[in-house]
């Protein structure tokens, strides 16, 4: 899942570097009135058990390979989503620089897939399921599992389409390789959903208590949710969607003369998203969807550098006095 | 448990370098390999040769090379060749390839020099120093303490299911197993973070981060 350097071109790692940062900027603001001064060990042993857990390795039948946890929907249901999302991050930062595993400069990128998507996105899901099956302590395991299904497609959907702006979706036509990413992380995705599912019945069966349930969010929080909810989906969907496209070969040799033409058409103006379209497979009205996601994306990415700078100046807040702390 | 014994303490020439422009200088191959086109090929050569003096100074065997290579370089020759057999009609593809590895590796050696050369601490310290929210730095901190507890504690899991499990498991019982491993370690670990925090404040933790011997106190 690991993205390396040298995959993703500079500009795409500084793009989902400028929106991790701003991601992680507005966890840490929230995690301080959330947790309070219990903030640093709870998240902090919350990112080694994440860490320590991905060594353990499932067998997977008849093959000679072994998957293991991420842990974003896990951590999330455990913590909520802010301190999940801290908790990935520092894991996959532990992980560059201290094991080399994972690029340093596609950090961000990598935290963008799996600590945003995966906690943000996954709680955002798990939310909206428990909800809609009525918040008893058991919905906890099937919201969870189909939370961690998605976020696991939706953070493959998001690497294909970086993976697409690096190399220039005029110069490649990456159908191939996108199938078989997405065929690979169904797979992953699979695996993911049943080792969260089975971790929470165990930790539900002892500590019912330490799972978190969504209470009554203010409505601002409701249509965040259903926002990041959508996005995931969207993304998992745009995924799942994107081998069936593939299945048409008499099609696709038109589509790629016309993307072709196209692409020569639009100057290389030197921005990100080029041609503005997601390099995903341009058949009868995918390109319009496409289109309109990529400008859903790009929307996301101004907002979020417009939020990373703003909020730059002020993350060495002092603490946040609510109540009497104990330790005094 | 990774072999930790090439990071013992000696004097090397890397040393001599600040840990700030240890981290700089890596990131800066880093960059500058991925702009490198193909056809000035022999600058990515030269890069690689700088990497690779880079790794003797900083004391790194063969061996140890070549195991992580091992590692590494299947997933990435796998990953390269997607590309062109998805695009045979291309010749463009080939190249790209090509550079993909190139790219790849001199970014993956880069990254195994500065594991070699910035200890932790160090590396939390050039965090501060660039301005990371203190929370954070905080956080790292103390998941860089558990991270080994933690590990203890997962072998010592493993050791008493292999005791109790006599090697002789069933797909299923393998999966449950394991899935109740990383319950118990969960469990385990929210319990110690909350005695872990009363004993933070039995020390007067406040809730803000402190660090020894950095800068991060000047502020206060």
């Amino acid at each position: 899942m690991h993205i390396r350097d040298g995959i993703l071109s500079p500009e795409v790692c500084v793009v989902t570097g400028l929106i991790s940062l701003a991601a992680v900027g507005y966890s840490l603001r929230k995690l301080r009135l959330d947790l309070e001064d219990r903030a640093v060990p709870l998240t902090g042993m919350l990112a080694s058990v994440v860490f320590a857990g991905q060594m353990v390795n499932f067998p997977l039948i008849g093959l000679p390979v072994s998957g293991h946890l991420l842990g974003g929907v896990l951590a999330a249901v455990m913590l909520g989503p802010w301190a999940a999302c801290l908790a990935i991050t520092l894991v996959l930062v532990v992980q560059a620089v201290l094991f080399n595993d994972g690029g340093l400069l596609s950090l961000g990128a990598n935290i963008l897939n799996m600590g945003v998507v995966g906690a943000w996105g996954g709680y955002a899901i798990y939310t909206i399921i428990r909800k809609w099956l009525g918040n008893g302590t058991m919905t906890a395991i099937p919201a969870a599992v189909i939370a961690a299904w998605f976020s696991v497609l939706a953070a493959a959907a998001l690497f294909c389409f970086e993976f697409g702006c690096s190399t220039g979706s005029q110069e490649f036509h990456l159908r191939g390789i996108f199938t078989l990413m997405v065929l690979y992380h169904a797979l992953i995705g699979v695996g993911e959903a049943l080792i969260t599912g089975s971790v929470l019945s165990f930790v539900l069966s002892r500590r019912p208590d330490l799972i978190s349930t969504p209470g009554a969010a203010s409505p601002i929080a409701n249509v965040s949710q259903f926002v990041m909810a959508g996005v995931v989906g969207g993304l998992a969907i745009a995924a799942i969607l994107a081998p069936l496209k593939s299945d048409h070969p008499d099609g696709l040799d038109q589509v790629v003369q016309q993307t072709g033409m196209e692409a020569r058409q639009i100057e290389r103006d030197g921005l990100v998203f080029q041609g503005y379209e997601l390099p995903l497979p341009s058949g009868f009205g995918w390109s319009t969807l496409a289109t309109s996601l990529a400008g859903i994306l790009g929307t996301l990415v101004v907002f979020g550098i417009a939020m990373g700078l703003g909020k730059g100046a002020r993350w060495n807040l002092p603490v946040i006095e609510s109540g009497e702390p104990h330790g005094r | 448990m990774a072999d930790n014994s090439h990071l013992v303490t000696q004097i090397r020439p890397c040393d001599a370098i600040p840990a700030t422009a240890r981290l700089a200088l890596t990131l800066l191959v880093i960059v500058v390999s991925s702009l490198i086109p193909l056809e000035h090929w022999p600058a990515h050569g030269l890069l690689l040769v700088v990497v690779f003096a880079g790794l003797s100074l900083a004391g790194v065997t063969l061996g140890y090379l070549a195991r992580r290579l091992m590692l590494f370089l299947p997933m990435l020759l796998v990953f390269g060749l997607s590309v062109p057999i998805t695009q045979l009609h291309r010749e463009s593809a080939w190249g790209w390839m090509v550079s993909l590895w190139l790219r790849c590796t001199i970014s993956f050696l880069a990254g195994l020099w500065l594991i070699h050369v910035l200890p932790f601490p160090e590396l939390l310290a050039t965090l501060l120093r660039w301005r990371c929210p203190p929370l954070l730095v905080a956080m790292l901190a103390f998941m860089y303490r558990y991270i080994f507890i933690l590990w203890d504690e997962l072998a010592r899991l493993r050791q008493a299911r292999e005791a109790r499990n006599f090697g002789s498991g069933s797909w299923r019982r393998d999966w449950v197993t394991n899935a109740q491993m990383i319950g118990l370690l969960l469990l385990r670990a929210m319990e110690r973070a909350e005695r872990t925090h009363q004993a933070m404040l039995a020390r007067g933790w406040d809730g803000s981060p402190k660090f020894l011997g950095t800068e991060a106190r000047k502020g206060e």
